[in-house]
């Protein structure tokens, strides 16, 4: 039987790294960089797609922690209330032509008119605020929704990224499918088992964004930067 | 002859009026407390303009109770 003349080379004493790097990139920097082309860049800050907005800000944010994405439902799902809203101020205005409408004393018609305004008001900042303050979060770290319900109920939900096992997206309906908005569902391995990004625009970008923030993780964590 | 029953009506409507704009003003209280607590928790650009807005609501509030009891 042959020996090996150098037993270090068949059993050696000390570990050999093995450095592997990945296929397609380099390290997670790249990924990000990769993220931001895709998404481009917003100009509106009343956008329902914030990129990487420099003012926002939410309570349970770290102080490390870099937002990517912000999101809210898609304009076109005000569209509804709005017209809403534009009907209930013209019904002061039919309201004249009631014959019931002359014979009821003008403090009581003006009392009725801002009682009625009022109303009006309520239910656009109810609206409004249900909108603006509905928001999902793609941060470098982690997956947030933070919902507020009828102004009395909030709800906080967050997912790690490493934790994400599946996402998928529905774009259902005429409207969905003409302003390109729909629901993205993500599938998580931690105690919240799904998070819903209901009525977000572009949910194809999200799922690839998402996609590519995996993979920064992954790059991050064979790199020993996981925080 | 029947009774006049007009003035128990205006009073009838005075108390309705009152109650209800009452009622709406504590409302109003509700969502400048509750835009305040949303804020905190999002902050955004345009946070004051919704801030601005629940205020309004609450002085408007405030005159149609002071407009219904006058």
């Amino acid at each position: 039987m042959v020996r090996a003349s150098n037993l270090d080379l068949v059993a050696p004493d000390e570990i050999i790294e093995i450095k592997k790097d990945p296929p397609s990139l380099r390290n997670s920097g790249e990924v990000r960089q990769k993220v931001y082309d895709l998404l481009g860049h917003t100009s509106n800050p009343l956008s329902s797609f914030l990129i990487k907005p420099h003012v926002f800000k939410f309570k349970e944010q770290d102080d490390k922690e870099e937002i990517i994405l912000v999101m809210r439902p898609h304009w076109f799902t005000n569209v509804s209330w709005v017209i809403s809203a534009i009907g209930m101020l013209m019904v002061p205005m039919l309201a004249q032509f009631l014959p019931v409408w002359g014979e009821v004393p003008l403090k009581y018609q003006a009392w009725g008119i801002l009682f009625w305004y009022m109303i009006t008001l309520a239910f656009c900042l109810e609206q409004f605020l249900s909108w603006y303050f509905d928001v999902y979060i793609i941060t470098d770290e982690r997956v947030i929704d933070i919902e507020f319900n009828n102004l009395l109920d909030k709800k906080f939900a967050e997912t790690k990224i490493s934790m994400i096992q599946d996402v998928s997206s529905r774009v259902a309906g005429i409207s969905q499918t003409m302003f390109n908005y729909g629901d993205v569902r993500i599938q998580t391995a931690a105690e919240i088992p799904e998070l819903c990004f209901e009525k977000v625009p572009n949910p194809d970008k999200v799922i690839k964004v998402l996609q590519m923030m995996r993979e920064e993780e992954e790059l991050e964590a064979i790199e020993g930067r996981v925080r | 002859m029947l009774p006049d029953i007009t003035g128990y009506f205006v009073i009838l409507e005075r108390i309705f009026a009152i109650v209800g704009t009452g009622l709406y003003l504590i409302f109003a209280i509700v969502i400048v407390k509750q835009v305040s607590m949303m804020t905190k928790n999002v902050y955004d650009k345009f946070n004051w303009i919704v801030i601005v807005f629940s205020y309004i609501h609450l002085a408007l509030s405030v005159f149609l109770l002071l407009m219904s009891i006058v």
